[in-house]
């Protein structure tokens, strides 16, 4: 095994308990998956909790990303965290919005590195962030048709 | 004074990503900047799940020109992840060596552009002339001068022999010695210090804010580095420092890439020392299909942190990829780096986050109160901006 890179996952499990009782019966599930990668899935709208409860609490500003995934009846979103100080860590914080009414409040108050990732996801999936100040086109064109999102599963690309 | 919108892009046939950065000014100084991109969305994490893994790889190269070696290395690293793939030592190894020979080439890249940005046309030939030595070894170790497609699932295409090895190092000395010609170029000559000390300001706690990677983020004094952080390949054993800069500026900008160079040049001298001599370098079968998992990556890409994130259902083809580049990331403390500036400071602002400098080809100037179009071409901007700054004496 290598010098430096950490095996042990014990201040993972520190923080993921201290997600557990901020959250409480709002986090669905969280488990560790290797050093380095918390994993947390809560209700639509507890996600705002538990970012900003990292931001106070952890001093975590910076938003690596934002992946939408059309699971089917759902589209997940997946918040990619990056925790600056020791123990540095990834946290991903995954919320589930119907896919018929996918909508989700904005993080941009809470850490404005979220802007152009959920106008991202708004165009590519459908989904809209509500309270975001700007959420406009940002990579399909201008003339890209209303309502046709092309990251879900059901759309195709034109022969 | 009458508020004045430039819109600058989105147009540039020579180099890749297209933007559109409309910036409002006043008399010469920039207000507010509005950023509109997208204009080369090729669609390819679309094109990522219609495709098999080993199609994938050679697709995700495709993303960028410069950075083509972050983004398959990545991608392989994230795949084989998600799917539990185990990777023969050497290939890591030859995965390091290839990430920070491509990082070595690309700063030099860029510090030769930036040089043309600032009127600074003789450093340009003597670093692009360098450079070429870094484009021959990647030529060498890989076949190929810009998409080295280097790794497959599990793997590397290449070895990397003795007599290579001989010729890398030989390439690494002559490249150490001209960077730190450089350096001491970049702290003595005026015509740098003088164009960029204090242009394009993006402080500390903004940078943080606004989620800066890479050498912009280190420019403004973040210790930021993923090779550091959440180690990979072989970073965690190799030695080098992690570079910032506190004046967080682009003169801070172009010191931190320079002194990067110098640290890449050891860590490949670092990976010839300690290369296994035998051993595999790729599985004995192809790997087509990837159980099923999911797998964040991170990867210290030429220009910050590079994000990939993979989610396998045990087919041959990814559920889903999703594919962060680090511009996207810097785009955002671009209106906050142009802000408060000179008309003339904004080609090498822009250029000084490395975004794959795309916009300043044709410049539409539009007088909102006289309702006067007229359009510059980027040599004649870089050409007023050169008189700006004579007249200014800042040159």
């Amino acid at each position: 095994m290598s010098r430096r890179r950490r095996v042990s996952t014990k201040n993972e499990e520190k923080m993921l308990v201290e997600l557990k009782k901020e959250l409480g019966p709002q986090l669905i599930e969280g488990y560790v998956q290797r050093p380095r990668r918390i994993h947390i899935k809560v209700n639509p709208g507890a996600h705002r909790k538990a970012i900003e409860f990292m931001r106070d609490k952890w001093d975590v500003w910076h938003v690596s990303t934002i992946t939408g995934i059309d699971l089917g009846e759902k589209i997940e979103v997946i918040f990619h965290m990056w925790k600056f100080k020791e123990p540095q860590t990834a946290i991903l914080v995954r919320t589930e919005v119907p896919k018929s009414e996918p909508k989700l409040e904005t993080v941009t108050d809470i850490v404005p590195a979220s802007n152009f990732y959920e106008r991202e996801v708004h165009d590519l999936l459908g989904v809209v962030f509500e309270g975001h100040p700007n959420l406009e086109r940002i990579v399909l064109p201008d003339d890209w048709p209303e309502g046709v999102y092309p990251l879900r599963k059901d759309w195709q690309p034109p022969e | 004074m009458s508020l004045v919108r430039i819109p600058v892009g989105p147009q540039h046939p020579a180099l890749h990503e297209p933007e559109n950065f409309t910036i409002e000014v006043e008399g010469e100084t920039v207000v507010d900047v509005k950023v509109r991109i997208g204009y080369v969305h090729r669609g390819i994490e679309k094109g990522l799940e219609s495709r098999t893994y080993v199609q994938g790889i050679f697709l995700s190269g495709r993303i960028c020109g410069i950075c083509s070696n972050c983004h398959t290395t990545t991608y392989a690293m994230t795949v084989e992840e998600a799917g539990g793939i185990e990777v023969p030592e050497k290939a890591n190894y030859i995965r390091t060596i290839i990430s920070e020979l491509e990082r070595i080439h690309s700063h030099l890249l860029w510090l030769g552009a930036a040089g043309l940005e600032i009127g600074f046309e003789t450093m340009f030939m003597y670093v692009w002339r360098d450079r070429e030595v870094v484009m021959d070894l990647l030529e060498a170790i890989s076949g190929n001068r810009v998409n080295y497609a280097i790794n497959i699932v599990g793997g590397v295409r290449r070895d990397i022999t003795p007599e290579l090895a001989k010729e890398i190092r030989k390439g690494l000395d002559y490249l150490e010695e001209r960077t730190n010609y450089y350096k001491k170029l970049c702290f003595e000559e005026t015509t740098i210090r003088k164009r960029t000390e204090g242009v394009g300001v993006l402080d500390t706690v903004t940078a943080r804010k606004l989620g800066a990677v890479g050498p912009t983020a280190r420019g403004s004094n973040v210790k930021f580095d993923v090779r550091k952080d959440d180690p990979h390949l072989k970073y965690d054993e190799a030695e080098f420092e992690l570079i910032t800069w506190d004046t967080c500026d682009t003169f801070a900008r172009i010191v931190v890439r320079i002194l990067e160079v110098l640290e890449s040049i050891k860590i490949v001298r670092w990976c010839l020392d300690h290369m296994p001599k035998k051993g595999d370098i790729r599985p004995q079968k192809i790997i087509r299909r990837v159980p099923e998992g999911e797998a964040y990556g991170r990867f210290e890409c030429q220009r910050g942190e590079l994000v990939y994130f993979v989610k396998s259902d045990g087919s041959d083809k990814p559920y889903r990829v999703k594919v962060r580049t680090p511009t996207m990331a810097n785009i955002l403390s671009v209106p906050e780096l142009l802000k408060g500036g000179y008309i003339a400071d904004v080609p090498i602002a822009l250029a000084s986050i490395d975004p794959c400098f795309a916009c300043e080809d044709r410049i539409t100037f539009v007088d909102v109160e006289k309702e006067r179009k007229w359009t510059w071409t980027k040599e004649q901007l870089r050409k007023y901006a050169m008189e700006f700054n004579r007249r200014e004496g800042r040159w």
